[in-house]
C-alpha cells in the first residue's frame, strides 16, 4: 500500500514539475511514467543497497525509458530526461547537509554531503553510461519505420 | 550531403543571408529554453546544409552563439549574438525539434521558417496559476515521498504555493540568481516552520525538504553533465557552477533562517 501511495506520489510530482518546465500537455503521461517507474527502482533497491548505487540504477531505468519514448515520439529527449530524473536529484541531501552545519554537527555535515555528492556522480554515471548505447539499439520503438536519426 | 537535389540553384547573397537569420533565431530558441549545446549546433547545421549553405559554421557556447560563413562561391556572412540565460520552456524546444524536421522533409521557404520561427518565439507558457499550482502539488508530493505525512504535504502544499509566487512575482523579475534563490530557501522555512510551530504538520525536516525542490535546478543540473558527456567542457562547466551556485544558495538560506530561530528559540525548536 505505501509503495503505491508513493509511487502515486511520485507519478504525480513528476508531473507538477515538467508542468514547471514547460513541457507540452500531451507529454504528461510518459513524464509521469517515467518519474513513478525511477522512484520504484531506487525506493526498491534503497532497502538492501546504499543510496548512491539506487540512484545509478534508477538513473538507468529513467534514462532508458526516456531515450524509448523519446524515439516513439520523435522529440528531444531532454523532455522526459529532466522532469524523470528531478526525484533522484539529491535535494534531501541539501538540506541536510546545511540543517548539520547550523546545528554544528560537523562529522554528520560532511558525511551526509560527501554522500548528496555521490549520489550526484552516480546520476552522472548513469546518464553518461546510457546516452552511450548507439541510437540504433532504440530503433524497436519508433511507431513506423521511418529512419530514426535524432536523440 | 545529398540535400542539393531540392535545391533550385544557388542562392542569393540575401536569400542566404536570410537562411542564416533564420539558423540563428533558431538556435537562439533552443539555447534560451533550455537544450543541450550539441542539439543547437546540429540544428543549426542541418538548417544551413538543407537550403545548400556548405560553408556555414557556428560556434555555440551555454550564453551566445557565434555564426559565420563564406568561401569563394558564398558571400561572407558573420554575426554574434548573446543569450543570457533564462527559463526553460521545453514546449519551445520539442517545437523548434519538430520544424527542423519539417525543413528536412518537405520544401519550406527560409521566410516561412523564419515566420513559424517567430511563432514559437512568443509561444504562450502555462498560466501562472497552474504554475502556482503545480508548485504546490510538486512540493507535497515529494514531501510525502521522503518520509512526510499527509498533514506535513498539506503544510508542504501551503508554502510550495507561497514560495511560487514569490518567484513568479519577486525573484525573477527582480532579483539576481543568488539572492533570489537565498531569499527562495529563507521564505520556504520560515513558513515551514511558522506551520510546524502551530502544530499543522509532525515532521519539520520533511516539510522543509519538499517545499524547497521547486528551487532545485534540475534543469542546469542535467543539461550540464550532459554538455560535458557531449565534450562540450565550457559550457558544461558554467552551466555545473549555475547548478551549483543555486544549491548553494538554497543551502545558505535554509542555513540562516535555522540559526535564526535557533537564537530565538535557544536550540529548543531543533
Amino acid at each position: 500500500m505505501s509503495v503505491f501511495m508513493e509511487a502515486a506520489a511520485a507519478v504525480v510530482g513528476t508531473v507538477a514539475f515538467s508542468l514547471l518546465f514547460g513541457v507540452p500537455a500531451r507529454f504528461y503521461p510518459y513524464c509521469g511514467l517515467i518519474g513513478g517507474a525511477g522512484w520504484l527502482v531506487y525506493g526498491g533497491l534503497m532497502n538492501g543497497m546504499t543510496a548512491p548505487s539506487a540512484a545509478l540504477a534508477a538513473t538507468i531505468v529513467v534514462i532508458f525509458l526516456s531515450r524509448t519514448f523519446a524515439v516513439r515520439e520523435r522529440c528531444p529527449v531532454t523532455i522526459f530526461l529532466i522532469s524523470g530524473i528531478f526525484p533522484l536529484v539529491p535535494g534531501a541531501g541539501i538540506y541536510w547537509t546545511a540543517y548539520y552545519i547550523v546545528t554544528d554537527d560537523l562529522a554528520l555535515a560532511v558525511r551526509t554531503g560527501f554522500l548528496a555528492c555521490k549520489v550526484a556522480v552516480a546520476i552522472v554515471l548513469g546518464i553518461v553510461f546510457v546516452f552511450e548505447m548507439p541510437q540504433k539499439f532504440f530503433t524497436f520503438a519508433a511507431k513506423k519505420q521511418e529512419e530514426v536519426d535524432d536523440r | 550531403m545529398e540535400n542539393e537535389k531540392e535545391q533550385p540553384g544557388e542562392l542569393t547573397p540575401e536569400e542566404q543571408r536570410e537562411v542564416l537569420e533564420a539558423a540563428m533565431q533558431a538556435g537562439h530558441i533552443l539555447l534560451e529554453n533550455g537544450a543541450e549545446i550539441f542539439r543547437v549546433e546540429e540544428t543549426m547545421d542541418r538548417i544551413c546544409c538543407h537550403y545548400g549553405i556548405r560553408s556555414g559554421n557556428s560556434f555555440v557556447l551555454s550564453n551566445g552563439i557565434f555564426t559565420t560563413s563564406g568561401n569563394e562561391r558564398e558571400e561572407i556572412f558573420a554575426k554574434v549574438q548573446h543569450i543570457p540565460v533564462s527559463g526553460t520552456h521545453l514546449d519551445r524546444v520539442a517545437a523548434v525539434n519538430q520544424l527542423s524536421r519539417e525543413i528536412e522533409k518537405d520544401f519550406l521557404s527560409p521566410g516561412d521558417v523564419k515566420h513559424r520561427l517567430d511563432q514559437i518565439r512568443i509561444m504562450p507558457g502555462k498560466p501562472r496559476t497552474m504554475q502556482i499550482l503545480a508548485s504546490g502539488v510538486g512540493s507535497a508530493c515529494f514531501c510525502y515521498l521522503f518520509g512526510g505525512t499527509l498533514r506535513d504535504s498539506l503544510s508542504a502544499f501551503g508554502s510550495g504555493i507561497l514560495l511560487y509566487v514569490y518567484v513568479i512575482f519577486l525573484s525573477s523579475p527582480h532579483l539576481s540568481k543568488i539572492v533570489g534563490n537565498i531569499g527562495g530557501g529563507a521564505l520556504v522555512t520560515f513558513l515551514c516552520t511558522v506551520l510546524y510551530l502551530l502544530h499543522f504538520g509532525e515532521n519539520l525536516n520533511f516539510m522543509i525538504i519538499g517545499s524547497i525542490m521547486p528551487l532545485i535546478p534540475g534543469v542546469a543540473f542535467t543539461n550540464a553533465i550532459r554538455d560535458i558527456a557531449d565534450g562540450d567542457y565550457i559550457s558544461g562547466s558554467v552551466r555545473m557552477l549555475d547548478a551549483l551556485l543555486v544549491f548553494f544558495c538554497i543551502a545558505m538560506g535554509v542555513g540562516m533562517v535555522f540559526s535564526l530561530f535557533h537564537r530565538l528559540t535557544g536550540g529548543v525548536l531543533l
